[in-house]
Formats: structure tokens, sequence, C-alpha cells
């Protein structure tokens, strides 16, 4: 347990904050600025929701898994679920404005339509590079956000927001791996709020981000042309690929890779493990997703719209969910190493 | 009347400390007295203690700054002023005028320090003075129509109370004199003399 | 009509020193007057501004103390009556006209008049302006009361127009802010007509005519102390063999004679209070110590008297002038620093006779310090509510949080002073005097080759800015200096009582004059300068974290008007209150930051209910508060 000034000491001055906003949308004394959050200046308190939620601090990941799944995980490496499958919107235009497959527009469609959520929480960019988290209530609104954010975005902030203002209903949030952790921190401690009104966690896979100052980089780099789509080409391309209005832009993936903040490098999680359901790319194949279903809430969800013809699957192929395995596990022991290196113990181990 | 009577108007910052020492000392001007009248203002007017010494003598002009332990009357407008004062300028025989509504120091505010009890500092303030009448100016002062002139009204409670040698009149010579005859100043004066008889 | 022109002669007013020293110069037939606000001076200029209008005065505040010397002196040139006034450091700043008009010469009447500020009660220094008399070799006076500053100043425009001399009038916080009766003298108002005759040039010259005009001002000075030795602004009183002489003058005068009386000393102690302290009056000094068994030199802030006086003693040693015992600053019986008072005399008069003194019950005072140590919390200064200064420092302080790194912030004179103590959020880092602020940020910004890279912001007001910050903008401009320079614009001179300045659009007598932006001023030179309103938070911060990443100069105009100037009183003020359903008090999330943090003292506390309150009597209703309460609970209805 801790306050401000633990905060600052264990997670602000290490620059392990993530930008997810969760801190900063509650608090006067906390501000977002840039990608990150800046105390202003301690209040006072020993304890707090900027210390408790933040995901940085000690994560009690049985205590979050028990909560949100009921069990403990049986699969170290992928955390708790039920299968892992591909999957693709089975309309085409809502795959051809997503970044792969557009299941996760279409799950979050479904669930706007069929009335088991007023609104959700998601990052969309007006200039393609710059996040802007969004409550979107509409299907043009969610449409607006699909395609990756390479970004940190604060938009656990926007849910946090809404929560507080009593705005906003029923809400669905997606977000990457970090999102999602502080997001179930702010489920399993917060005592005034309704947090339950968050009936859906979508997880993106997600290996590393981008600061905020990569924006600049990127904006420069671009001669601000708005960007449709980034997009990192398997190996061994070694390349940042940036589709914007007036063509393509390749930049050397090194250099872009720079701009990925100390937060990205203690991350243990690449799948979301704390997610409802977890969906990603497919290594390898346009046009598809990788999906772990997770919770029974996500696997009804799922099946209800795969069932409705918003979706279609396929298995996901033995060496495919391997390679899965495989990189899910690269990103534990890279973080393991890091946080061992910085002392960041803040992850209880399952 | 002792010669001379020392008088003293505390407060805070913008409460109107100067407008009510010109009010008493034009006052005693009117009756031709000798009138030295001490303001402790400049940076202090920015929320900070604030206070006037007035001294009234029939002899000559004295320092416009009293010594320590002789006042003889004291006008505060606020209670731990009040109370800070008589530390320093109080004595058995003074008597004492004080508008009871609290004006929080910064040190309060920020959590530094706790603002002690109303009642508890006026209970000192009793302690400390020979006689102690307790005006809510500030709801007086609305009654004539802007909380702000409670210090109009606590002249007005002084001139009334005979604790000066002066006259009422000579107080309402002097507001008209400044404000004209329709001014609310003139109206706070009016309701304080008359509380400073209730 | 203006209060200090009645024309009664024979009536008592209760009059402020300043306004007895503006009377006097209305009984001299003043006709110029000019000046720069700052405490304690201010109000001078201000009742002769009352005034200008019945009696045909010109007044001006000009931007500075050196233009408003020149600009009383060019008029005393002609043969007009010319009256200055300002601040101690005012005395700094025309301190190079001083220098040399003192050499040129006057025709008509020109007086100084000095406001010293003994306990730097609003000042950033004790500087005692007497010396500047001793160091121009020009006449000084020093009044006790009101009444001598009136008489004082009249006698100090006939003085200098006999010696064709400037002449200084010294005052003293506690004497310019303090009222007395006044007995008013008969008006002068015969205009004269302006010449400027040449030759002979109005200059100090050089080389041997330098020379000459300084010959010419030491027989000027020799003729002052000859009128001095019967001047009746130097007083005894006191026995005709005193075994203690009191040496004094100012308002320390006062004090002493009531020491002396509470004392009952009167029939061994002798005062010698002296008006005329520049040069002094050798011969009047003479017969006092041949006929005192010891002297004390009560006096505030330099032992100005007492050195002198001293120096003075080893020539009257070979008139046969015995040893004396001399007490003062130099032995400790006097305070060498701040503000002397009734109780300073009686300790030195009481040590030095053997008498004691208490003036109530000891266990009275025992037991008042003990009520007050235990009831009486501290009371530090604060923004007043509706303070845009609140505003922008609070904006300042989060964009330097949000930048990260460590910035110099140079502050400099006004109410912003108080950016230094808690109140600023304690954003400023340094104070010294008007213009100092971005002249050291000058320095600051331009050490990044030594390996200082700490961003350099330096702040002053909008009057501040005209007065001193000019010739700074000008180098760092010129030099390239890397500082961001933060104009708090509260379009007035807030701190001395709402003075207008170049930027107002209006001049000391309410005259319309085209406003001298901050902004165009910096465009005309180049400067990249943007303007915000200080109370829109995040605009404001986000600009200035934009501006702190930049080069070279920059100027942030902060614009927002000062509530308590007239204008915006009169103003219908929005109600502002606390929905304390909504307040989150000291919960997780607030922790009470209207009242703890922003410190306004309009945001109290509602102790029984633990949520925030407005006090509607202080509010200004500025809506700062609303619009940073994280719960949304603070309520501004427009047009309340």
């Amino acid at each position: 347990m801790g306050g401000p000034l633990e905060l600052q000491s264990k997670v602000l001055s290490s620059s392990l904050c993530t930008g997810c906003g969760a801190c900063t949308s509650i608090c006067p004394y906390l501000n977002a600025v840039e990608g990150r959050a800046v105390l202003l200046e301690p209040c006072g308190r020993e304890e707090g929701r900027c210390y408790l939620f933040c995901p940085r601090t000690e994560v009690n990941l049985p205590h979050l898994e028990r909560r949100t799944f009921g069990a403990l995980r049986t699969d170290p490496v992928l955390g708790f679920h039920s299968s892992v499958l591909k999957a693709r919107a089975a309309r085409e235009e809502v795959r051809g404005r997503a970044q792969y497959g557009g299941t996760v527009s279409s799950l979050l469609l479904h669930a706007l339509r069929e009335g088991k959520v007023d609104s959700v929480v998601l990052t969309g960019s007006s200039d393609g590079v710059y996040p802007e988290p969004t409550a979107a209530r509409t299907e043009e609104e969610v449409l607006r956000c699909a395609r990756s954010r390479y970004l940190l975005s604060p938009s656990v902030g926007e849910v946090v927001r809404l929560l507080r203002k009593e705005e906003g209903g029923r809400m669905a949030f997606v977000g990457t791996p970090c999102q999602v952790l502080a997001l179930r921190k702010i489920q399993a401690y917060e005592e005034e709020w309704e947090v339950s009104r968050v009936e859906l966690v979508v997880g993106l896979f997600c290996t590393w981000a981008l600061s905020h100052r990569a924006g600049e980089f990127l904006r420069t780099k671009l001669g601000g042309r708005r960007v449709r789509r980034f997009d990192i080409p398997p190996p061994p391309a070694n390349l940042f690929v940036a589709e914007t209005e007036d063509g393509r832009v390749e930049l050397p993936l090194d250099e872009v890779r720079s701009f990925i903040p100390p937060s990205c490098r203690v991350c243990f999680d690449m799948t979301a493990e704390l997610a409802d359901l977890s969906v990603g790319m497919v290594e390898g194949e346009e046009g598809w997703n990788t999906v772990i279903l997770r919770s029974e809430r996500g696997r009804e969800l799922f099946e209800e719209a795969s069932r409705r013809g918003e979706v279609e699957t396929a298995p996901l192929e033995r060496e495919r969910l391997e390679h899965l395995r495989e990189a899910s596990l690269m990103k534990k022991k890279r973080s393991e190493e890091e946080r061992e290196r910085l002392g960041a113990r803040y992850l209880k181990e399952v | 009347m002792k010669d001379p009577l020392n008088v003293l108007v505390v407060g805070v910052g913008g409460q109107g400390n100067l407008l009510a020492s010109l009010l008493i000392g034009s006052a005693a001007t009117e009756e031709g007295f000798q009138v030295s009248v001490g303001e402790t203002y400049g940076a202090t007017q920015r929320g900070g203690s604030v206070m006037s010494h007035l001294r009234l003598s029939r002899r000559r002009a004295y320092s416009p700054l009293m010594p320590e332990g002789r006042g003889d009357v004291l006008l505060g407008f606020e209670p731990v002023e009040t109370l800070r004062a008589l530390g320093t300028y109080g004595n058995p025989g003074i008597r004492v005028m004080v508008n009871p509504r609290p004006v929080y120091p910064l040190e309060v505010l920020s959590g530094q320090t706790k603002y002690p009890e109303v009642e508890k500092v006026l209970e000192a303030i009793r302690e400390l003075s020979k006689e102690v009448v307790v005006v809510e100016a500030t709801e007086l002062a609305k009654e004539a129509g802007d909380a702000r002139m409670q210090n109009v009204v606590m002249v007005g409670c002084l001139a009334a109370s005979g604790w000066l040698p002066l006259r009422p009149e000579s107080f309402r010579k002097v507001v008209v004199e400044l404000f004209g005859e329709n001014s609310p100043n003139l109206r706070a004066l009016e309701l304080g003399m008359a509380g400073g008889r209730r | 009509m203006s209060r200090i022109g009645l024309d009664r002669p024979g009536k008592r007013l209760l009059l402020s020193g300043n306004e007895g020293i503006a009377r006097g110069a209305l009984e001299a037939g003043v006709q110029v007057c000019s000046g720069y606000p700052g405490n304690p001076a201010s109000e001078v200029v201000e009742a002769l501004l009352e005034a200008s209008k019945e009696f045909d005065l010109y007044v001006e505040w000009s931007t500075n103390e050196m233009v408003a010397l020149e600009v009383a002196g060019a008029a005393a040139a002609t043969g007009l009556r010319a009256l200055t006034a300002m601040k101690n450091l005012g005395v700094d700043v025309c301190s190079d006209f001083l220098m040399t008009v003192n050499l040129s010469g006057t025709r008509g009447g020109l007086v100084l008049v000095t406001g010293d500020d003994p306990a730097a009660h609003s000042t950033t220094t004790e500087l005692d302006t007497r010396n500047y008399a001793r160091l121009a070799d020009v006449p000084l006076l020093e009044p006790s009361t009101p009444q001598e500053a009136k008489e004082m100043t009249k006698w100090a425009f006939e003085l200098s127009e006999e010696l064709g001399l400037l002449c200084m009038v010294r005052s003293v916080t506690r004497l310019s802010h303090s009222r007395g009766v006044v007995e008013l003298g008969p008006l002068h108002r015969e205009r004269r007509k302006p010449e400027f005759a040449a030759p002979p040039p109005w200059t100090s010259g050089s080389s041997t005519f330098t020379c000459m005009f300084h010959d010419m001002l030491h027989q000027k000075m020799r003729t002052a102390a000859e009128k001095f030795e019967t001047s009746p602004f130097n007083r005894y009183e006191g026995p005709e063999n005193p075994d203690l002489l009191l040496l004094t003058s100012g308002p320390s005068y006062t004090y002493s004679a009531e020491a002396v009386e509470l004392l009952g000393l009167q029939d061994s102690v002798g005062i010698l209070k002296l008006g005329t302290t520049w040069p002094l009056p050798e011969e009047l000094l003479f017969k006092h110590l041949s006929h005192a068994g010891g002297v004390l030199f009560v006096e505030e802030i330099d032992p100005f008297l007492e050195q002198n006086v001293k120096a003075l003693a080893a020539e009257f040693a070979s008139r046969g002038l015995g040893p004396l015992n001399f007490y003062g600053k130099k032995s400790g019986h006097i305070p060498a620093v701040g503000e002397l008072n009734t109780e300073l005399v009686l300790r030195a008069l009481s040590g030095l006779r053997g008498v004691s003194y208490s003036p109530r019950p000891p266990e009275y005072a025992s037991r008042g310090e003990e009520l007050v140590s235990g009831y009486v919390p501290g009371r530090s200064m604060a923004f007043c509510p509706g303070c845009p200064h609140r505003a922008s420092f609070w904006v300042m302080k989060r964009a330097l949080k949000w930048d990260g790194r460590e910035a110099v912030v140079t502050g400099d004179i006004g109410c912003y002073s108080m950016g230094l103590l808690p109140t600023g959020f304690s954003v400023e880092q340094t104070l010294h005097c008007m213009g100092a602020g971005i002249g050291t940020a000058c320095g600051f910004g331009k050490l990044e080759r030594f390996g200082f890279d700490r961003p350099v912001v330096s702040v002053s007001g909008d009057s501040t800015f005209y007065h001193a910050c000019i010739p700074a903008l000008l180098n760092a401009k010129w030099n390239s200096s890397n500082l961001l320079h933060v104009v708090l614009d509260n379009s007035t001179t807030g701190m001395t009582g709402h003075q207008p300045h170049p930027g107002s659009g209006v001049t000391a007598s309410g005259e319309p004059s085209a406003p001298i932006r901050v902004e165009d001023l910096c465009r005309g030179i180049g400067v990249e300068v943007r303007v915000c309103d200080p109370f829109e938070v995040d605009e404001a911060t986000r600009t200035l974290q934009e501006m702190l990443k930049g080069k070279g100069p920059r100027v942030l105009v902060l614009r927002h008007p000062c509530p308590l100037t007239e204008g915006e009183k009169r103003k219908r003020r929005p109600r502002v209150h606390v929905n304390q359903e909504k307040c989150i008090g000291e919960e997780c999330g607030c922790m009470a930051f209207c009242s703890r943090v922003l410190g306004c003292p309009a945001n109290i506390w509602d102790y029984p209910k633990n949520k925030a309150k407005i006090d509607e009597v202080l509010c200004t209703g500025c809506g700062l508060c609303a619009k940073l309460c994280p719960a949304g609970a603070i309520v501004v209805e427009e047009g309340g």
C-alpha cells in the first residue's frame, strides 16, 4: 500500500508510468503530461487510489484472477483461458477499416447493437498518431477508432472519468495489457464507484508501445501526412510502416524502437491476461486475428457473435499457437530481467 | 479621561481598518483633541494582521504607536486578532469590543494548524479585559446592505458605547462628510449605534 | 474638492504624513509634481493629483523615478516650484540625475521627498536615503509629525529657491502612513510662468567647470548650515544641564518624548530634536553637547546623526568640549536595524538611567502570552481573494512541474513578490529590486556553455515591466539570453494602490493616452510573445510549458485585471457556493484541495461537516476554485 510519495519514488521517478490515466483523471495533484503522470505535490495522504490503481505498483495476480475468472490460471504463459482460435469480421466493410481481421470491432458492434453495453471506451486518433481516448456509442464512432495506436493512451482515465461522473452506462473497454491491468485493479479495489458497470474488457496483444515523444518523431518523419494505419511487417523486414493518405512510408524499426518507454520493458503481459477475451494478430497471415477466450462472459459474447454470423472463426494452427506462447514467454523473461535490474518488484508471482 | 487615551483597531488586511481608524480619528479631531493614528499597512494589507493605533490627548501629539501594555479600548474585527493584540497591548483595565466572525489564516486553511473554537477565544479575551462586548457586526452589516461594512458597524457600536470621550453626533458628521447623507455607510453606522446600545 | 486643498487657514484636519507633505507643497505654490508609486511615498503624489484640477497643477506618474526627478528638475529649472516623491529605493534609481542636478542647481524650488522604510515593511531593503543627502551634498529636512511634514515641505521650497539647490525631505513609513492633526495655513495660488533662460547652460559641466560648480555647491551648503542654526525645526526640551541628552530626528522624537515622560525623567534628561539634519547645525550642537553629561542617539536605520555628530565632537574638543559618553547604535543601546518605538527607547533609557518600567502587572503579561501562544495561529500574507496572481502562480507551478527540469525562477517587485511564499506556491526563488528579475535572468540564461542547463524564467508585473525591465529585455534579445519572461499583467500598479502606467490607456490625471502594450513592445523588438488569461488555467499552462522549450528571449503575458481596482469592484460579482453533496472533502482525489492548496482566504472549511465552504463576504467570484475543484462541487452563479 502507498500514496503519492511511494508512487513518485517507485513508479514516476523510474519512468515506469504507462500513462494509462488511472491516477491523473481522479486527482488534482497528478496531471497527465505528454503521456505520463506528473505529481505536482503530494496531497498528504499515506494511501490513495493513485498507488492502488497503478499497473506498475504491486500486483496481486492471484487475487485479480480469482476475482475475474473465479479461478487461477493453469497456463502460466497465456494466462487463464478456455480456448485460443482464429477469427475475423464477417462483414467486409468492417475488415476493411480494421488493423487485421476486425474481430474487436465486430464484437463491440455486436455488444452495442444487442444492448449488452451502452458505450465503449477505446482509443481513436484524429491524426493517426496521437491517441485520443473516446467513449463510443454508435457503430460509426466505434469504427472510427478501429486500428492500432502505437502510442500509450490514457484511456483508463476516460473510464474512471465516466465512473465518477456516473456517465457512460454499461461499458465495454478495449485496451492494452497494462490498461487492462489498471482497470482490473480499479474493479478489485475501488469501493465507491459502480465498477461493475464495466461489463466487458477486451484486451489487445502488445509487445511494446511508444512513448509520447515518438509522436513528434513520427509527425516529423511523415511531414504532417495523416496516417491510416501503422504496421510492423514480419521479420526480417525490420521496418515500421505507415500507410498514409499520400502513400506508404517505411521507417527503420530500430529508430522507432528507441521510443519504447521503460514502462514497457518491465511488462510481463503480452496477451492481456486479465481481459475477458484477448485479441491480436496472426503471425504471417493477413486479415485474421488470434483470439484468446478467457472469462465466461468473454466466451459467451464471442460465441453469440459467431452464431449470429458477425465473426467467422477457424482453429489456430499448432505451430502458430506455439509461436504465440514463445512470444509471450519471451516477454515474461525480458520483463523479469528488467525488473531484477531496476529492483522493481511489483509483481507477485503466480 | 486618561490622557493620552489609547485606542486599538485590529483586524485582517481587507477588513477596513483604515476607514475605521479614520472615522474615529476624525471624530476626535472634530472635538478638538490632538490625535495621532498609526497604521500598520503596506504589504500587510494582503491578508496579514493589521492594526491601527489611535492616541487622543488634550496636551500634545503623541507618537503614532502606543507603548506595549497601554491600550485602553480595543476594537477587534476578528477574534484571534483581538486576542493577539491583547497579548501585546492589553492590561487589566482594557475594554474590548469584538466581532466574533473568524477570518481563517493561510496556516489554518493549509492544515498546518487549527483555528481555535471561537467561544474559547472569547473566554480568553474576557479573562484579559475589564469589559467585553461581542458584536455580530457582519450580520448587522448585511442588514445595512453589505457584509463588508462590518467595520463601520463596529465604529457605530463603539461610538454609542460611552467608552470614548466623543459624542455620537461627531461620528455621524464625519461619515456624512465622507460619504454623504444617503450612503449605506451611514446606515451601517446607525445600525451599529443601535446595536451598541442593545 | 480635494481634502488637502481646503482653503480654510486655521482649520484642523486629520492628515497623514504624506498628505501633510502634499498640503505643504500646495501652501508653497507647487506647480509640477511627479513620482513613481512606491510604499510609503505614493500618497504624496496621489494627494496632489486630487488637488491638481482646482490648483492647475501638472501631476504625473512617470515610468520610473529617474524620469520623475528629471521631469520635476526641468520644471524647476524654468523657475516653477516642483516636487517629486519616491520610496527609498527610488532614490537609487534617480541617483544619477541627483548627483548632477545638485551641481547644475535650480531656479524654482525643487523638493525631493523620500520615503524610507525602517523594518522594510514593504521594501526589500532598509536603505537610509539620508546618506544620499550627504553624498549629493543637498539640504535634508526630517519631519517628525504630519504637522511638521507640512511646515517643512513648505519651507523646503523656499530654502531650495533661495539656495538654488534641490532640497530633500525625508519621511519614513511611520510618518507617511500615520495621521495627525494638521493646522492648515494659507494656500498659495499665484502661478509662475516658466522661463528657460540661457546662458548659463543648465549642466553640471565637466572638468574645471564641474569643479567650479562643485565649489558653488559647497558655498550653498555653508549658507544652508547658517540658516539651520536658527531653524525652528530644531528644538530642545529639558533641563539646562541634562545628565543625558537624547539626540533625535523624525518620529523617533515622539518615541523619545513619551519614554522620558513615562519614566518621569524630565528633570534629568533633555531632548534635542533636529529637523535639519544635513548639513548639521554645528553651533547649536556645540551648545547642547557642552551642557550634556552624555548623549544617546535615537534615530532610525543608519547611525547618520551618530557618526556625523561624533565627527563634529572631535573638532569641538579643541574648543573645550570635554570627554562625552556617546550611546546609540554602536554601543548597542539602540537597535541598528528595524523600526524604533517607545519600548525600545524606554529600554535604552531605563538601562542608562537605572530606572525600571513595567506597564502592567507581570502576572497579566505572562497570562496574556500564555493565552496568545495557546490560541492564536500565525497569519502569513496571502494573495487577496480573486487575485489573478494566485491563478498565474498555479499555472507556473504546474507548467514547471510538467516541464520537469529544475527551472530557475527570478522574481521582482510587486504584489507578486509573494510568489516566494506559500501563497504563490513558492514558485519564485529570487527577489531584489525593480527589474532585477529579468536582469539576473539575462545572466542565468547565458551560463549554458559552462554546463548550467536549467531553464530560466523571470517574473515581473506590468508596471515593473515598464519601469525597469525593458533595458534588460533588449539586453536579452541583443545577447540572445535563454529566458522566458512572464509578465503578470493585472493592468494596474496593484501593490501601491492602483496607479495607472504606460499600458493603462490613461495618465495619472485620467487623460486618455494610447496604451503601450507589452506584447507590442516585444514584437517591436522581435521577441516572441504570447498572451493568455491565467484563469484559463489549462490553456495558460500548456502555453507556458510549450514556451519553456524555446530558446532565446521569450515573453508570456498572463493578463487578468486586479479585482480591487475601482472599475472591477463596481462589477457585479457572481455568487460562488459549494454543493456539499458533491464535495468529497478530505477524501482521496481532493484532500481539501481548494482551501488547503489554493490558499484563497475565501475558500474556508466547514469543520462540523468536513466539507468545503465559501466565505461569501470575502469571495470576489473569480471562479478559480470552481475551475479546479476535482469533484465539480463548487458552483458559480453568474450575475449572482
